[in-house]
């Protein structure tokens, strides 16, 4: 417990620094310093900071699955060679030619593991500044940046009438449960199944190539489909009020992050991509290819169907 | 007979229960890896720029090097997987002493991280009694 506790003690800093940065700057334009919205919107502040600073990964990462059309000819060739070859040896050597292939033409579509990980020690530190809070008040103890003033603040903090250090299991076995932990707890869990469904249906129906739709990662991502939901409920009734924020705000991120990358860089080969250019062609812009050269390639074709004229038709005439 | 073989177990029994506490770091963190790979793992989906993947090769390097050494080359490699590595292949450094020759001896792990060598034993003993 005490290593744990020696690795997340800084991170426990940084988190309780940006939220009591975000604190100062909105009491300073004129929010109430004692009141929940305040240290709500510290929380959302905190979400806001740590998914921004992870931007520039993402965007490496789309950037990425843009090149990865230069080595569809190779991918083919590959997915042919291990057609029907379901086995799991046969399925892990596939795996491994693939990553020699992006080695091999300098892109790679994964985002690596150290920005998931990062994720992590921020998660747990709040967790552990929001479910210290109550103890280190009694104590009149500051945490991490926070001082004990700071403290008492967020203890007696409550967003809708539920404090944001109150969990919903926890009040349950102390039998003190309030209504508006119960509703907040339920209306948070509820929203981050939601969001979390509404992202992975629109990874799964739109923004996947044809052939990852057969391979097992989609039966993973169904798999998950149904086993998160339970997480969340899980996590929603033992985490308090102000942890929960943190992951409801975080998911809804996400999704509104899936809906820009399905909008504007989509996985080649997905029927989002196929809108996509669609939608391209429409407005007269060139084609998306990965390179130059095959953009200029694809412009010289594009004009040619243009040349067979449509037959102009009475607008209200009969539909089959 | 039966009186040798209780002296004989009773023998070795420190030596089994000597292996066991020996081996539990080892195990405890191989059992922690399986369940992040079986539970955790496929929330994220892949997101490892290398093959095998982080957990794969932190599993591997643990089941085969122990849990100090093991752990060891785990972190090296956890720092390693970064937007800004190329990633590619990156196997588990082998042991001075590998046997591989006989599949049902080498544990599964290894066998996922290293599908060349054993699809061509597989292939090997598959023909082997057409011959």
């Amino acid at each position: 417990m005490d290593f744990l506790q020696t690795i997340l003690t800084p991170f426990e800093w940084l988190v309780s620094m940006i939220m009591v940065l975000f604190h100062d700057g909105l009491t300073y334009i004129g929010l109430p310093a004692a009141s929940g919205v305040t240290w709500t919107l510290s929380i959302i502040g905190l979400v806001l900071v740590i998914r921004g600073a992870l931007i520039p990964v993402f965007v490496k990462q789309i950037k990425a699955q843009r090149g990865m059309q230069a080595l569809q000819p190779d991918m083919k060739k590959l997915q042919a060679k291990y057609k029907g070859k379901t086995d799991q040896l046969s399925r892990q050597a596939m795996a491994q030619e693939q990553m020699g292939l992006y080695k091999e033409h300098g892109t790679n579509p994964f985002s690596a593991c150290l920005p998931m990980l990062i994720q992590m020690p921020f998660f747990f530190s709040l967790f552990r500044v929001l479910s210290g809070v109550a103890k280190a008040n009694a104590s009149g103890k500051g945490i991490g940046a926070m001082s004990p003033d700071q403290v008492a603040q967020f203890d007696h903090a409550t967003i809708f009438g539920a404090p944001l250090s109150a969990a919903f299991l926890p009040q349950l076995q102390g039998g003190d449960l309030s209504v508006a932990v119960v509703v907040l707890s339920l209306i948070m869990i509820i929203a981050m199944i939601a969001s979390q469904f509404i992202t992975q249906k629109q990874i799964m129906s739109k923004n996947m190539s044809e052939e990852a739709m057969q391979g097992p990662f989609m039966k993973q991502q169904k798999m998950m489909l149904y086993v998160l939901p339970l997480v969340f409920g899980i996590g929603g009734v033992n985490f308090p009020i102000g942890v929960l924020i943190y992951w409801t705000t975080t998911n809804i991120w996400t999704m509104g992050q899936q809906f820009f990358v399905i909008r504007r860089m989509p996985t080649p080969g997905s029927p989002a991509y196929k809108e996509y250019q669609k939608r391209r062609e429409a407005k007269g812009l060139p084609l998306l290819g990965a390179s130059k050269k095959a953009v200029v390639a694809e412009v010289e074709e594009l004009p040619a169907p243009k040349l067979q004229r449509n037959q102009p038709q009475r607008k209200n005439r009969k539909k089959k | 007979m039966t009186q040798a073989r209780l002296v004989r177990r009773a023998l070795n029994r420190p030596a089994v229960v000597v292996r066991f506490f020996w081996h539990l770091p080892r195990n405890i963190l191989i059992a922690v890896l399986k369940l992040y790979r079986r539970f955790i793992s496929p929330i994220y989906g892949q997101v490892c720029r290398f093959f095998p993947s982080c957990s794969a090769y932190a599993l591997e390097a643990i089941t085969v090097h122990g849990a100090v050494k093991g752990t060891w080359y785990a972190a090296r490699r956890i720092v390693r997987c970064h937007p800004w590595n190329a990633g590619g292949l990156d196997p588990v450094p082998s042991p001075v002493h590998v046997h591989w020759d006989d599949p049902s001896k080498v544990p599964f792990i290894v066998q996922l991280n290293h599908p060349d060598h054993f699809l061509a034993v597989q292939a090997e003993t598959q023909s082997r009694p057409a011959a």
